[in-house]
């Protein structure tokens, strides 16, 4: 069902993509060439790079401290399954009313220190995705740091290991494979998404997904096709993400 | 202070219950302690105290002249050997073994040298660049015996190490551990359940029942001269009986008498069921309960003047539920227990009454 879904979609978008020749009907690369040599496009890729980095690498490198906090108590799966559930809009939306101009932390602040919403180095795009997917790896981490890496790093702390050194040879190699599954995950599924840039993200640079609605919004019929030619290579990206995943997740259970 | 392990009224609390009070236990410099005890005594607890995974609620523990329980458990410079060998599996088994050097700072190839000489010793020639997934649970024990000695702790721990080998490999394990700690003469504490483990492997032992060191005395002691009627079952000594000691002889209801060393007054005696042996002529008189062969010797229960006395037989003996029988116990064989259980240190001779 997933391959006939994901499968009839995609071949949607690449016929889509390849626009027919309005004379002849023939399929050409011309929206490829045109979204390719597009300086916006160009653009939008590394935005969407650079967001996709920093808000994934910031939200590892909170998940795992947050994770050790949690470590240990009954109510911590629960408290940061909470969060997850919470749908991406929903905390693009408070972003914009607490962070944004004229919103909650503006007025109670005077003026912000800085700007979030809409601010073209994206800090509000990596903030709103810190906050959903640090619960998110937190609970993944959470899941298999269980007795074994705990009894491995009372051995290595009575054989002369002090905390940070139990933590690099003990709890990330014990951690290491669901981390890199989390990283992968919250890589592919930030890089593709929309909402949350469209929301947040500033007008200029576009992230691939926005500028993909932008080029719909032309008055030109080629626009579409120009569209699912930017969809399709933040799907190559995030398929990419996907598969390097999966054989992590596969090398993991060996 | 002298060299050696001194814990001095120990008290260990978890989740607000109370598992080790007043707990004063000594292990003298280079010697193998063997602490037994009942599952639940407390046996792992102190261990995990003393390595510093459990916090102190009072007393103290002072290691070579050195006061411990200020002192992470990293830098304590010990070394535990737990029930499962707990190596990390993202290490070979070398770096496994050299793991308290690396931590200690020393460069690979010294390291890397010294893994290589503890494999040898403990029998695991040509495994360093192994994954220690790969060996057996014995074998892993021994990787983990290895990094236990690495890092030249002033005190090795080792809770029930050999509970999670295979019965058949327990034995060389054992004699391989006795060994390297005679040879390298550090001071040992061996936790166990296994009363013949602790009396092969100890120079002493020490009984811990209910958060207490009930008994601490060569092994010898604590088999044949128990110091209460806990430590005397405990340690196999399941014939516990108390009655009149009249001129030298514990006089028993239903008029059965057995000869005692003993001042006159009411005493209760203990005797080991390998002890008691078939006389037609002996004071016990009883019938057979019951009757099963052991594999090493034939264990009997006899009803003796209301009294049930456990008798270890040669295996080869026929001996029916039913039958009528005679014992006897040499009075050499027959331990007095002192009045009131008191500890006895460790070289002192239990008094005997």
């Amino acid at each position: 069902m997933t391959i006939v879904l994901f499968g009839g979609a995609l071949a949607g978008a690449v016929r889509a993509s390849l626009q027919p020749d309005p004379f002849s009907g023939a399929y050409t690369l011309s929206a490829w060439r045109s979204v390719v040599t597009d300086a916006a496009f160009r653009d939008a890729v590394a935005f969407t790079l650079v967001t996709t980095v920093a808000a994934t690498v910031l939200s590892v490198v909170l998940a795992l401290p947050v994770a050790a906090a949690l470590r240990g108590r009954a109510w911590a799966r629960t408290v940061a399954a909470l969060p997850v559930l919470v749908p991406h809009l929903l905390v693009a939306i408070l972003a914009v009313l607490w962070l944004g101009p004229g919103g909650l932390a503006d007025r109670l602040l005077g003026g912000m220190p800085l700007d979030v919403v809409r601010s073209r180095s994206g800090v509000g795009i990596v903030l709103v995705y810190v906050a959903k997917e640090v619960p998110f790896l937190a609970l993944l981490l959470l899941a298999a740091w269980d007795d074994d890496i705990a009894a491995r790093e009372e051995a290595a702390a009575v054989h002369g290991a002090g905390p940070v050194a139990r933590f690099r040879h003990v709890v990330v190699p014990g951690l290491r494979g669901p981390l890199t599954l989390g990283t992968l995950v919250v890589a592919a599924f930030v890089f593709g998404s929309f909402e949350v840039p469209l929301l947040v993200g500033p007008t200029q640079p576009d992230t691939i997904a926005t500028y993909a609605l932008r080029v719909t919004r032309i008055a030109d019929l080629s626009g579409r096709a120009d569209a699912a030619a930017a969809l399709l290579v933040a799907t190559a990206g995030s398929v990419l993400l996907a598969v390097v995943a999966g054989a992590t997740v596969r090398r993991h259970r060996a | 202070m002298t060299g050696g392990l001194v814990c001095s009224r120990v008290a260990v609390a978890l989740d607000g219950a109370t598992i080790l009070r007043d707990l004063d236990l000594t292990v003298q410099a280079g010697r193998l302690t063997a602490l037994v005890g009942p599952s639940g005594a407390g046996k792992t607890t102190l261990l995990r105290a003393l390595a510093g995974l459990e916090p102190l609620a009072g007393g103290s523990i002072v290691l070579d002249g050195r006061d411990l329980a200020p002192i992470a458990s990293h830098q304590r410079r010990l070394a535990v050997v737990f029930q499962e060998p707990r190596l990390f599996p993202n290490l070979t088994v070398g770096d496994n073994v050299s793991f308290p050097l690396r931590m200690a700072g020393v460069d690979r190839r010294a390291r890397r040298r010294a893994a290589g000489e503890l494999l040898d010793e403990v029998g695991l020639v040509g495994t360093a660049d192994r994954d220690p997934r790969g060996l057996s649970g014995g074998e892993q024990q021994r990787v983990a015996l290895a990094r236990a000695l690495a890092g030249d702790p002033q005190l090795l721990l080792l809770d029930e190490p050999l509970s999670a080998v295979d019965p058949n490999r327990r034995e060389g394990l054992r004699h391989l551990i006795a060994g390297i700690q005679r040879s390298r003469g550090v001071t040992t504490l061996y936790v166990t359940h296994d009363r013949a483990e602790a009396a092969e492997l100890g120079d002493d032992l020490a009984l811990l029942i209910e958060g207490r060191i009930v008994q601490h005395a060569p092994p010898e002691e604590l088999f044949n001269r128990p110091a209460s009627a806990v430590v005397a079952r405990f340690f196999g000594a399941s014939n516990i009986l108390t009655g009149e000691v009249v001129s030298g002889r514990l006089r028993l209801s239903g008029g059965v008498t057995v000869p005692v060393d003993a001042r006159d007054g009411t005493r209760t005696i203990a005797i080991r069921p390998e002890r008691l042996a078939l006389d037609p002529y002996g004071p016990l008189r009883g019938r057979c309960r019951t009757s099963s062969f052991q594999g090493t010797h034939r264990r009997i229960v006899v009803e003796c003047a209301g009294v049930l006395l456990e008798a270890h037989l040669d295996g080869e003996v026929t001996v029916e539920p039913g039958d009528q029988l005679a014992l006897s116990v040499p009075r050499r064989h027959v331990w007095v227990l002192p009045d009131a259980p008191t500890p006895v240190a460790v070289g002192e001779r239990s008094a005997r009454w």
